[in-house]
């Protein structure tokens, strides 16, 4: 994944790309199956670490790049007159409210492609990396109610954190952490029971 | 009434029997005991495969003790070849596919190991010991420590001991059936007496990339005196043994950690401050053998990290209450 990309991508979430970068870049894609996935999982796990939280619009983003692909000048920019800002590289902090725009905009992408791999019915192209796993696991126990997968957001911090305190487990949690991450957290949906379980045992 | 010869014999074995056993763990308890000297206190450079499943990684590991100085450097020889480096206080994580450096903080490195777990008598009804003699691991001999819990809320381990140095060359992780669900298995380690301060230096040239850390006002862990919050059921042997308010990265303001340990196992909890949006969904995640269980907890985020089993950080996410 070429640096320049990695700013189209973010560029095009932030609606600055013109309606030919746009449309470039999402045919990119769609024809580079490999390319994509390894995007996604790198923009997911990125933003895990940077502890960026962001809630996707699909369908906008959808309807963004259906337009893109149809010629549709309705959802996208008229022609920049200019070319898009270079994204400069700048010494952010992690309590600044936006570590920065265009790298959240990049994982909307990505959550976007792993929703358009999952909603896809042609099954022509390779699915990308399910970082959003909606599979109950076998062995999680039944109850009344279902909720949504977590996102792999904030965890590999608090793993890095956690990390410090874990004394006989500290090099496997720091290997996980900067392990090449074909194997990311997993989330899944799962049953929850409310219901606090019973141990027999004390309570501090 | 005085013993018969045969009941005399069954009271002499079950005596034998005792002190062995009592033996096995004092036995282990001294080389847990210097298993943790060792890692932190030698100076060593080596190789290791982590395995995860179906999943490996190779990565090399550099620890030098300099006058009491610990630094580390950890390298993934896979993919792009992150880079977790520690320097005392400061902890930097180096991911060169992002051009991008994560950066953590802990002014107070004394007081967070005082917060360690360490082996304690208070593990022995947890867990139960033995000691034997292995052949070789990274060709040095090797003592092998087993260590098996007595419920399903732990984890085990076998240990693979460094004879000479009590460092651990190889450990299993189990699973609450038996299970080996986790290897670090060193193929190459060098014990030395001295490693030198350039070799902790990255090999990534960083000049351009984006570096992220802390505020400055947030970077150290302030210990809380009272928490407001508490896990009302705890599995069998857990204590608080640490609470703080933490900087953690990503998170605007201030994190609740509380860390609870059996002295071998560790499990954080973090509860974000109500002014963070509570955007956690409720559920169960994992990574490796990390388990992690999140939920919402009067409008806050709270969720349970662990080496532990799935049941365990559910148990404890479960039972949290505000003091």
């Amino acid at each position: 994944m070429s640096e320049q990309i990695h700013d189209q991508v973010s560029a095009f979430i932030d609606d600055e790309l013109s309606a030919e970068e746009c449309a470039f870049l999402v045919r990119r894609f769609e024809r580079d199956p490999a390319s994509r996935s390894k995007f996604v999982r790198y923009s997911m796990i990125g933003s895990a670490l940077r502890g960026e939280l962001l809630q996707p619009d699909p369908d906008m983003l959808r309807r963004r790049i259906h337009d893109a692909l149809n010629g549709s000048p309705s959802a996208v920019r008229p022609a920049a007159a200019s070319p898009p800002p270079q994204r400069k590289v700048e010494h952010a902090r992690w309590a600044s409210p936006a570590v920065g725009l265009g790298l959240a905009a990049s994982v909307a992408v990505a959550a976007l492609f792993v929703v358009r791999e999952m909603n896809s019915t042609d099954g022509a192209s390779e699915a990308a990396t399910p970082l959003m796993s909606t599979v109950v696991p076998a062995d999680a126990s039944p109850s009344p109610r279902v909720v949504a997968p977590l996102p792999p957001i904030r965890l590999t911090n608090y793993l890095l954190h956690h990390g410090e305190y874990a004394r006989l487990s500290r090099t496997s949690v720091h290997s996980t952490v900067i392990g090449s991450m074909e194997q990311p957290f997993m989330m899944n949906a799962v049953m929850i029971d409310d219901a606090p379980p019973q141990i027999e045992g004390e309570a501090r | 009434m005085i013993p018969n010869g045969s009941a005399w014999t069954s009271v002499s074995c079950a005596l034998l029997a005792f002190v062995m056993l009592d033996a096995h763990a004092q036995d282990a308890r001294e080389w847990l005991a210097r298993m943790n000297r060792a890692v932190e206190e030698l100076n060593y450079e080596g190789t290791f495969v982590h395995v995860r499943g179906n999943y490996s990684e190779t990565l090399h590991i550099i620890h030098r003790n300099h006058n009491g100085r610990i630094s580390e450097r950890l390298v993934s020889r896979d993919g792009a070849g992150r880079e977790f480096i520690r320097e005392e206080d400061v902890v930097k994580v180096i991911l060169p596919e992002e051009r991008l450096v994560v950066i953590e903080t802990r002014k107070d490195q004394g007081r967070l190991a005082s917060a360690l777990p360490s082996y304690c008598a208070e593990l022995e009804p947890h867990y139960e010991f033995t000691v034997g003699r292995g052949t070789r691991v990274a060709n040095r001999p090797v003592n092998v420590v087993t260590i098996k819990p007595k419920d399903e809320y732990r984890y085990g381990y076998t240990l693979y001991l460094d004879r000479e140095t009590a460092m651990p060359l190889k450990s299993l992780l189990l699973n609450e059936r038996g299970e080996v669900i986790e290897q670090i298995v060193f193929t190459q380690i060098q014990i030395s007496d001295f490693i030198p301060a350039s070799a902790l230096h990255p090999a990534i040239d960083t000049e351009g990339f984006q570096f992220l850390e802390p505020e400055a006002s947030h970077a150290d862990d302030r210990p809380i005196e009272t928490p407001e919050w508490r896990a009302s059921t705890l599995p069998p042997g857990f204590r608080l043994s640490a609470a703080t308010q933490s900087a953690i990265a990503g998170s605007e303001y201030p994190v609740s950690h509380l860390v609870y340990s059996d002295c071998l196992a560790t499990v954080s909890v973090f509860i974000e401050d109500p002014k963070t949006s509570a955007d956690v969904a409720e559920g169960f995640s994992s990574a490796g053998s990390t388990n992690a269980y999140s939920r919402k907890l009067n409008g806050r985020s709270a969720t349970v990290i662990g080496e532990v089993p799935r049941q365990t950080v559910r148990t404890i996410a479960l039972s949290l209450t505000a003091e």
